[in-house]
């Protein structure tokens, strides 16, 4: 029904609130961590955690808008989902156009709040698969040669053997086996594969 | 022509001049002599001591009498005499201290020997350089004491020499001298000088020093005298078996038993039956004081004035006294004063025979004197009846009843206006129970209260009464009412009005409401400007009740309920909803209409109930908020809506003054504090640019207003609603920047007192 080990982090100034909150996702069978400040979330918040955050817009010191650019300029996409009590146009346009994934009125509905949720953490599941490719093309990038590397910028720009012998300054023949050896550390079969992982992990290719 | 003209114009100018040049010196003198001088009084004893009393009494008369200036006196009892020792004195002392520190004296005059040893140690009461003159004692009390150069005054002289020339010329025949004194340490002081003045006489007596004597003693031996012996009475304090005595007391019963004349160096002998002495009198000393005071005063240096014998000193002696012994006053020196002289035979009869003379002349002229009379008191009688008729026609016109009531007889009486005021029938009798009876049950021990209390010579007491009218409805009378006192001397007699006061009493109670719902209005008003803050003080319980319903709801359908997990979340919806209620419990006390309360007030609980109000508004407009509340605050009354509407409309104000600062910068702090005075203190200050020095005066006037929205009513409705509580508020720029409001009520107690 949901996925297994998502974790709703929960931030609001509230006591009350956030404790029925928590209560009514720990009954459909979410994981809650549960913070009154959004800097008490700052601190102790671990991006390693699957699942998505559930934000107060407004508090006092640091509020909502405000916890959402801090994670965002340390590089952190967790999944943001907004409760507000006064929900005016403009605050859910800044909070939208930051990245949020909804912005829920309070008091809010079970289902409109479940939707979110089960959105945000799906999200959140397809940021780490991509992520987590994104890390092993590095990891394969990581283990070729710097001639290697080399090689396979130019291969990526799409030159042939030939073109490659002549840049490097050296034969054809050893061009060849350098080009085997990208092949085989990436673990692709054509040169297509090979553009398509380079672009996932935003390697580009060599400029003439 | 031309030429003329101008030395015209020239001589206008000049004389113009000259007039201007003399009002402003006219004005220039006349201001020199306008400021008054204030005077210090101390004597050194209290009011019982005579001498004392008498003398600083005829020195304030010569002052005001002699001086150019206005004269103020202040004056103290230092009742050193009566209260000996160090601690009195320094006690005193403290206390002129405090109660002069703000005044500023001119001079200070001290009445009693014992002032002087006082005024040079703590100079400092009245500050130094203010100049002392003193009245009292004699050079040999001032030898020891080093005067500073600006303390002088006048001191007593007692002059032996002229008291024997005066006994000399009395008894030109005398041939015997006896001198009495008693043994007391103070006695012994004058036997010397008397001794050395008798040497220093060219006239020579067989004498007799009798200086060691009991009481009793003295007695028998003036008792025994020749009556041409000259007998001189010098102090006795003691006697030789030590009794203590009263000099005065001894000089009463030394003349009455002395066969021969006595004659002393004192003027409080004076009136005992001595027959004189060369001596003064305290009004003299006071007198010379006042005279020394004023030289002073006009601008001399107490410096130049060393301390002078009381130059008042006479030759005094007692008539009765003198004919006693047979002594003639033809043998009095010049300028001798005859005090406590009879009216001669002569005199009297002189009056018998011109009474005798006048007496049929005086009664014809009565028989006259009567018939004008007669016609005088028709023509007052007829002109007071006319005046009294115009005086009472006129109060009539202005709805105003007079009257006179006697309070010792119950005496009554009142114009027939006041019958229409009291709504009495034609025929009832105008007394004080038929009045007392159309008061209002209520107001009828206030009614007989504010007339048992008047005095003569206070003010007019005014006491606002209600009537009940026949037909049933209230009418509100005011009566002033004054007492004096009646050609008899007594104090009974009161007189006064009747005023109908109902319109001006409906007016101000009409202006009340008005008040009151213009406050109410405003708490409305501030109430909407918050509504976005307080909407979402009410959502936030129903967030949380409705997620915790939701959970229960979905625990429930469980095939197996954890139904502790369902408790909790029930339990946490009543917690919540009680919250909500609390909110909603709040907003509706401030919105309530109604009559001023008065019930016992926690101020710090109205303020956090004030700040739980504000929360949201706080957040949503990023103001940070500092509490200081004082622990112990005493208890107060008051109406706890309109002191939170207070509090509010204050919050408000320093929120909406730092609504241009940075958001780290906005905070509001609020603290209370208990004050020495039993009061209980409210601040509230912000951060934002303070008040602009021209605002100040203005703030708590009605539609004043520094904001761009706003309707200029919020500070004068505090400004009411602290005054109704008895206290004030003021607003002014904090030492640390911001603007402060701070506002003071008083505590229970004082308030109770107050009213």
């Amino acid at each position: 029904m949901t996925d297994p080990g998502a974790t709703i982090f929960l931030v609001d100034d509230d006591a009350g609130v956030l404790r029925a909150i928590s209560r009514l996702l720990r009954a459909r069978g979410y994981d809650t961590l549960t913070f009154t400040s959004s800097r008490e979330f700052l601190e102790a918040h671990d991006r390693s955690i699957p699942g998505c955050a559930v934000l107060d817009v407004s508090m006092p010191d640091f509020d909502g808008l405000e916890l959402q650019q801090a994670l965002t300029a340390v590089g952190n996409q967790r999944p943001v989902i907004f409760l507000t009590g006064a929900g005016d146009i403009p605050t859910s346009v800044r909070a939208m156009k930051a990245g949020a994934i909804d912005f829920l009125t309070k008091p809010v509905s079970e289902d409109a709040l479940l939707a979110a949720i089960a959105h945000a953490v799906q999200v959140d599941t397809e940021n780490r698969q991509v992520s987590s490719e994104v890390d092993s093309i590095n990891a394969r990038f990581a283990r070729l040669t710097p001639r290697e590397q080399e090689v396979m910028t130019h291969v990526i720009a799409g030159r042939l053997n030939k073109q490659i012998a002549g840049h490097l300054g050296t034969v054809e023949k050893t061009i060849k086996v350098h080009r085997g050896r990208v092949m085989e550390k990436m673990a692709v079969r054509s040169v297509a594969d090979l553009v398509r992982l380079a672009e996932k992990a935003g390697i580009s290719p060599r400029k003439p | 022509m031309c030429g003329s003209s101008v030395k015209y114009t020239h001589l206008l100018r000049s004389a113009f001049l000259l007039v201007f040049a003399i009002l402003l010196g006219a004005v220039v003198a006349s201001r020199a002599t306008d400021a008054p001088k204030r005077v210090l009084v101390l004597h050194a004893y209290n009011y019982t001591f005579p001498a004392t009393t008498i003398a600083s009494e005829a020195a304030r008369r010569r002052l005001l009498e002699g001086s150019q200036h206005a004269i103020e006196i202040e004056a103290d009892f230092l009742d050193l005499a009566r209260m000996p020792g160090e601690e009195h004195a320094t006690r005193t002392a403290n206390f002129l201290r405090e109660k002069y520190s703000k005044m500023h004296f001119d001079l200070v005059l001290v009445v009693g020997t014992e002032g002087v040893p006082f005024i040079i140690k703590y100079r400092d009461v009245v500050g130094a350089g203010v100049p002392v003159v003193f009245v009292g004692g004699s050079a040999a009390n001032y030898a020891a004491m080093q005067l500073p150069p600006d303390i002088t005054g006048i001191m007593s002289g007692f002059d032996l020499d002229k008291m024997l020339e005066l006994a000399e010329r009395l008894q030109p025949n005398a041939t015997r001298l006896v001198v009495m004194g008693g043994s007391g340490r103070a006695d012994r002081g004058w036997q010397q000088a008397t001794r050395e003045a008798i040497e220093h006489r060219k006239r020579k007596f067989e004498r007799a020093f009798r200086f060691d004597l009991t009481y009793d003693a003295m007695l028998a031996e003036v008792s025994r005298l020749p009556s041409d012996t000259i007998v001189l009475l010098l102090s006795v304090y003691a006697d030789s078996a030590g009794r203590p005595l009263i000099p005065r007391d001894v000089a009463v019963a030394v003349a009455k038993a002395s066969t021969a004349p006595v004659y002393a160096p004192f003027g409080t002998y004076l009136g005992t039956g001595i027959v004189g002495g060369y001596v003064e009198t305290y009004e003299s000393m006071g007198i010379a004081a006042g005279d020394m005071a004023l030289e002073i005063l006009s601008g001399k240096d107490p410096a130049t004035l060393p301390p002078r014998i009381n130059p008042g000193q006479a030759f005094r002696v007692d008539a009765t006294a003198m004919k006693r012994f047979g002594l003639k006053q033809g043998n009095l020196p010049p300028d001798s004063i005859v005090m406590f002289r009879e009216p001669g035979v002569w005199d009297e009869h002189r009056n018998l025979v011109l009474a005798t003379l006048f007496v049929v002349g005086l009664q014809s002229l009565f028989l006259a004197g009567l018939l004008f009379q007669w016609h005088r008191r028709r023509q007052a009688e007829l002109s007071l009846r006319e005046s009294e008729e115009r005086m009472t026609f006129t109060a009539a016109s202005a709805n105003i009843g007079l009257w006179q009531f006697n309070r010792a007889t119950d005496e009554l009486w009142a114009t027939q206006h006041c019958r229409v005021l009291f709504g009495l029938a034609r025929d009832t009798p105008l007394t004080r129970d038929t009045f007392l009876a159309a008061v209002h049950p209520d107001d009828r021990r206030i009614a007989v209260n504010a007339l048992r209390g008047i005095l003569p010579g206070e003010r007019p007491a005014v006491t606002d009464l209600r009537v009940v009218l026949p037909a049933g409805q209230e009418r509100w009378i005011r009566v002033r009412a004054r007492a004096y006192r009646d050609g008899l001397g007594t104090s009974d007699q009161l007189s006064g009005i009747f005023v109908d006061i109902t319109e001006q009493k409906s007016a101000a109670a009409e202006a009340e409401l008005q008040r009151q719902e213009v406050t109410h209005l405003m708490r409305v008003s501030v109430l909407g400007e918050l509504s976005g803050a307080i909407a979402h003080e009410v959502n936030q319980p129903l967030t949380a009740i409705l997620s915790n319903a939701q959970a229960a709801l979905y625990l429930l359908a469980q095939d197996i309920p954890d139904l502790a997990q369902v408790n909790e979340a029930l339990q946490d919806i009543v917690k919540e909803d009680n919250r909500a209620g609390e909110v909603v419990r709040r907003l509706r006390a401030l919105l309530k209409k109604g009559e001023p309360k008065s019930e016992p007030v926690n101020i710090n609980e109205l303020i956090n109930m004030t700040i739980a109000l504000l929360r949201n508004e706080l957040i949503s407009r990023r103001v940070t908020m500092e509490i200081d509340l004082a622990d112990q605050l005493p208890a107060m009354t008051g109406d706890p809506i309109q002191l939170q509407q207070v509090l509010l409309n204050l919050i408000m104000n320093a929120m909406d003054a730092m609504a241009s600062m940075p958001a780290a910068a906005r905070c509001v702090t609020i603290s209370t504090r208990a004050n020495r005075a039993r009061a209980i203190e409210v601040y509230v200050r912000d951060r934002g640019p303070g008040l602009k020095p021209t605002t100040g005066h203005k703030l708590f006037e009605p539609f004043y207003t520094t904001k761009d929205h706003g309707l200029g009513l919020g500070l004068a409705i505090c400004s009411t609603i602290v005054q109704a509580h008895g206290g004030q508020i003021n607003l002014a720029n904090d030492e640390a920047g911001g603007a402060r409001a701070a506002f003071w009520l008083p505590a229970q107690e004082d308030l109770m007192a107050a009213q």
